[in-house]
């Protein structure tokens, strides 16, 4: 509806006033500066941790009692035991076989059953299950790992000492590793559906239009072509049942031996480094500095998962054009 | 040879229909096998989690009281102990955490996904720091414990390690450090101001002034037993002290009291668990700008808005309902966390209160259910699930804020 | 307006190059005071990709000129460059000459939050602000200008009066634009653009998502803008184009084929290029 009379311009517009921008772009680079700060800020944590753990742990590796090649090869950990430095033993392996029972076991039931509720969700469920489903694993991901690892002690290992009439300690590797495994589900789960669900609906049709089963459709056309996804969701979990410290402080136990026996007690890294934070009482001594040299030891394993994860998803993640 | 005379290959020619059918069927059969597998696995989540809320409830429902909450944890009677100090330190560690995570974070969110670089050098930093925070989402919550420690507990033992009651460490403001005497009325003491810094114990010969409870100083008087009768009302009684006695070093702090470094304060706590939930916030910050349609800010630019000015007016306030979910949901998660705590202020509970003062230490919802937990009496066990239960309640009161604002956002 | 221009002398010197391979170019250039905005020897590259090729174009002050050809020939990017909105896509680089008047667009040193003010745009797909119609509008002034609320609220008025929309949006400033239609979303973003009083509007296939009305509309609108405005459209719609506009630019491939005034483009045209793709033989 083109307007019957010309209109005249608004004083705004006769005015022709308008705002410096040198004053503007002053500002801009005031802001631009105070978020480049932020986001050094990261690099100064990651820094700061490296810093604090090779600094601290020096403590503990300079200690004429400790030569690196025990820590390395040694079967014994006596760092909380022994009161007396010359005759405490500090090899790294019955920590190191600790955290591997427990990790194991939580990925045999983390994996394999994540990828399963993955496949379930992304190739089969319908909108109503989906509700319900996506929800739970929401709110498992969720609870508090002090909340698991009560759990652990009040269901999983009464359970297990039931079900094999005593076989189990009370405290064993195998009640933290389940309860590690519940912990790390959600998040195989959510991670390999976004995998799952990337794979775009034509290579499905293709499948269905060569007679494929559903099975055939999802775990032959689907998962390998989501494959990267589902791999590096793999290693995180790994990374993650890694640094577990609440679950196996309160169920996997407190000694510390180089056995792979799923069902005595086993103190993980993460385990040990609670227990001798809180024996207070040991400040200052190398048995105390033992604990930095095992966080970096834990440090260095959960870093180079996730930067192989990375890697991975980098360098193998399928693009669909 | 031509293609209208390329033999067909066996496989085509000597098709058995039955047998076809056979194999279709077998494979259809094994097909929903495997699709009841999956429901029989996925329903194992939904179980697991039933089993979890009604096992823990069952234990700790008979536990929950009104006394749960008003009660502070109690080594001597614990059928009393309760959990309200934990709550308060909880919410104090949180406020903290929030305040120094925030602004990090979605700075540090805004940064990568605004403004992009264009030339070589900032495009790597930008690589970089985007890296560098993939990386730390997975660093274990414990080893950012420990990074607390050294950083805001010790701070790397630059300004002095603390000492209780003593002058310690580089107090910036809010104390006045005393010497405490006993007066000759049983239960009364008398403060002395402290003057000389080092020393810890004074012993009071002759007269001195000296300040009551309620602040007003006087002058202490010395009685001995050679000077006569001990004086007969109360306030001259409070007001003189045995000669030759000996008092202690004693601090009284006032809220706002502020000394480096930290020590074990909710305040390096705080700070710690913002470390945590950095990484948590920043990416979930940059899915929300990302989500942003690049239309929007095409309109902004077109105007001869800034980046700054686009970013201010049209992408976050666009972005940030998705911001604030994350934001919710990463209180959630740091509100749970044990482990950074326990390394940063202890697994000790015999706290009965709040934090009296910035530099005052908390116990927190999560060390408390960690400590019960781990004693055999039943009665702590019972409390445990108690407070696991709370603990869960405040949890799930958070996420429904998230999801109410996450739906606010899908229907304006 | 079937008088041809002549080229003259003073044009010839600007250094403006013949593009290779078409030498009866019909290169239509004005007297400096008609030609608002200078195009030489313009080369675009996204990374190394070129869109442009040595493009020289001269557009007319006031008038409504339009750049057509098929998909890809660059048109779209010639248009983006005049604002420098191809600064935000990572790659893109220019070389040539591009001037308005005194104003070098393509300088690294060119001020662009003026230059965007001076040079406004709107898009293909409207795109409206998740905020009110007033702050639609509110926008850029509220950027560039200091004004108090009686002079904003005039100039609101009068954007949204001159985008031919106030009628339709009067009683529900504070509503939000996205409630609006896609023609009026449209004409709500040309309200948007106007109300920093630019000299040149850019509109990029500005009807495409709309329907006949609205696009017809728009139109109307265009006939209306073009006395205060210089205004440069592209478009794909070639009935538009000979609707609409004084001077037609003809694109093929990134090169300039043929510009000149619309009626005559459209009916006599110079080259067989441009007389395949206006009889719709291609594209």
């Amino acid at each position: 509806m083109p307007p019957t009379q010309p209109l005249g311009l608004p004083r705004a517009l006769q005015k022709r006033e308008f705002r410096s921008t040198s004053a503007g772009e002053f500002r801009e680079r005031c802001v631009v500066v105070f978020l480049a700060a932020c986001g050094l800020t990261t690099v100064l944590i990651t820094a700061g941790i490296m810093v604090m753990l090779i600094t601290q742990s020096w403590n503990f590796f300079s200690s004429e009692f400790v030569s690196p090649r025990e820590f390395l090869t040694g079967s014994e950990w006596t760092a909380l035991q022994s009161k007396d430095l010359k005759d405490a033993k500090f090899g790294i392996w019955p920590l190191l076989s600790g955290t591997l029972r427990v990790t194991v076991i939580a990925m045999v039931i983390a994996l394999p059953l994540g990828l399963i509720t993955a496949i379930y969700l992304s190739e089969f469920a319908s909108p109503r299950i989906r509700s319900v489903l996506k929800p739970t694993l929401e709110i498992i991901a969720g609870i508090p790992t002090v909340v698991l690892g009560y759990f652990a002690i009040l269901v999983i290992s009464p359970s297990l000492q039931w079900l094999t009439a005593g076989a189990f300690d009370t405290f064993n590797a195998t009640s933290a590793g389940i309860a590690v495994g519940i912990l790390c589900l959600p998040m195989v789960c959510s991670l390999s559906e976004d995998a799952m669900r990337a794979v775009p609906s034509a290579l499905r049709e293709g499948a269905y239009g060569l007679g494929c089963t559903p099975f055939e459709t999802s775990v032959k056309v689907v998962v390998p072509a989501a494959l990267s996804g589902i791999v590096s969701a793999f290693l995180l979990a790994f990374s993650r049942a890694i640094g577990e410290t609440m679950v196996v402080a309160l169920a996997a136990g407190t000694r510390a031996t180089a056995t792979l026996d799923p069902r005595q007690q086993s103190q993980t890294m993460t385990g040990f480094i609670v227990e001798m934070i809180k024996s207070e009482n040991e400040y200052g001594t190398v048995q105390y500095f033992s604990l930095y040299a095992v966080a970096i030891t834990l440090f260095t394993i959960t870093f180079g998962m996730t930067l192989l994860g990375q890697m991975i998803r980098r360098r193998y993640q399928e693009s669909y054009q | 040879m031509s293609q209208a005379t390329i033999p067909l290959p066996k496989a085509m020619t000597a098709q058995d229909p039955a047998a076809a059918a056979a194999n279709a069927r077998k494979r259809k059969r094994f097909s929903r096998a495997f699709y009841w597998l999956c429901v029989a696995i996925a329903s194992v989540s939904v179980v697991v989690l039933a089993v979890l809320l009604v096992s823990i409830g069952v234990q700790g429902h008979s536990r929950l009281s009104s006394d749960l909450i008003q009660h502070s944890h109690s080594e001597l009677e614990p059928e009393q102990s309760g959990m309200r100090p934990a709550v308060i330190g909880s919410l104090f560690v949180c406020v903290c955490c929030a305040t120094a995570a925030l602004p990090l974070g979605i700075g540090t969110a805004i940064f990568l996904e605004e403004f992009k670089p264009k030339s070589k050098v900032l495009r790597l930093l930008h690589s970089f720091i985007q890296l560098n925070i993939a990386n730390l989402a997975g660093v274990p919550s414990i080893v950012f414990g420990l990074l607390g420690l050294s950083v805001f507990v010790h701070m790397f033992g630059v300004f002095g390690t603390i000492q209780v009651n003593k002058p310690s460490g580089w107090e910036l403001f809010g104390v006045e450090h005393y010497y405490q005497l006993l007066s000759l009325e049983p239960g009364q003491t008398i403060l002395v101001p402290q003057t000389v810094v080092n020393q810890t114990t004074i012993k009071i010969d002759g007269p001195v002034e000296g300040i009551d409870a309620d602040g007003n100083s006087f002058m202490i008087q010395t009685w001995d037993r050679k000077s006569g009768p001990k004086p007969d009302t109360r306030e001259a009684r409070m007001r003189t002290i045995k000669a030759g006695a000996v008092g202690g070093s004693y601090s009284k702090h006032a809220w706002y009291y502020f000394r480096l470094p930290f020590g074990k304060s909710f305040l390096a706590a705080g700070l710690t668990l913002s470390l945590v939930i950095l990484p948590v916030i920043i990416i979930a910050s940059q899915e929300a700008l990302r989500s942003v349609s690049p239309s929007l800010r095409e309109a902004s630019l077109g105007l001869g808005a800034t980046q700054w000015q686009t970013t201010r007016d049209v992408s976050l306030p666009a972005a940030l309902p998705g911001i604030m979910t994350g934001a919710i949901l990463a209180m959630g998660r740091a509100i749970g966390e044990a482990a950074p705590v326990l390394v940063v202020l202890g697994a000790a509970v015999a706290k009965n209160t709040g934090p009296e003062n910035l530099m005052d230490s908390v116990v927190t919802m999560p060390v408390l259910i960690f400590n019960w937990a781990g004693r055999p009496q039943d009665v702590y066990q019972q409390l445990a699930a108690a407070a696991i239960i709370v603990l869960l309640v405040v949890l799930l009161a958070l996420n429904s804020v998230a999801i109410y604002v996450r739906q606010k956002v899908q229907s304006p | 307006m079937s008088v041809e221009p002549t080229i003259s002398d003073a044009s010839i010197s600007r250094a403006i190059q013949p593009v290779t391979g078409n030498e009866s170019n019909s290169r239509e250039t004005a007297t400096a005071s008609t030609s608002l905005i200078q195009i030489g020897n313009l080369s675009a590259y996204y990374g190394d990709f070129q869109a442009i090729h040595s493009l020289s174009i001269e557009i007319p002050r006031n008038k409504v000129t339009a750049f057509i050809g098929p998909s890809g020939c660059g048109k779209s990017t010639l248009l983006r460059w005049i604002n420098r909105m191809n600064d935000i896509v990572p790659g893109a680089h220019a070389t040539g000459t591009l001037t308005m008047g005194d104003l070098d667009i393509l300088s690294p040193a060119t001020d662009v939050v003026s230059l965007r003010r001076k040079v406004g745009i709107v898009f293909q797909k409207p795109n409206p602000f998740p905020k009110s119609i007033f702050d639609n509008v509110a926008f850029g002034p509220r950027l560039h200008m200091r004004l108090n609320k009686s002079e904003l609220n005039e100039l609101v008025e009068w954007s949204l009066r001159k985008a031919a929309v106030w009628e339709e949006v009067k009683d529900r400033l504070q509503k939000p634009a996205l409630g609006l239609s896609g023609g009026q979303q449209q004409r709500l973003c040309i309200a948007r653009a106007i109300a920093v009083g630019p000299e040149v509007l850019l509109m990029d296939e500005p009807c495409s998502a709309l329907d006949p009305s609205s696009t017809l509309a728009i139109e109307d609108l265009m006939d209306e803008l073009r006395n205060q405005y210089t205004i440069v459209i592209v478009t794909h719609n070639m009935q538009q184009a000979s609707r609409c506009s004084d001077k037609t630019a003809f694109f093929f491939e990134g090169k300039l084929v043929e510009f000149g005034e619309t009626e005559r483009l459209f009916t006599k045209p110079k080259h067989k290029q441009t007389e395949d793709y206006v009889r719709g033989r291609f594209g």
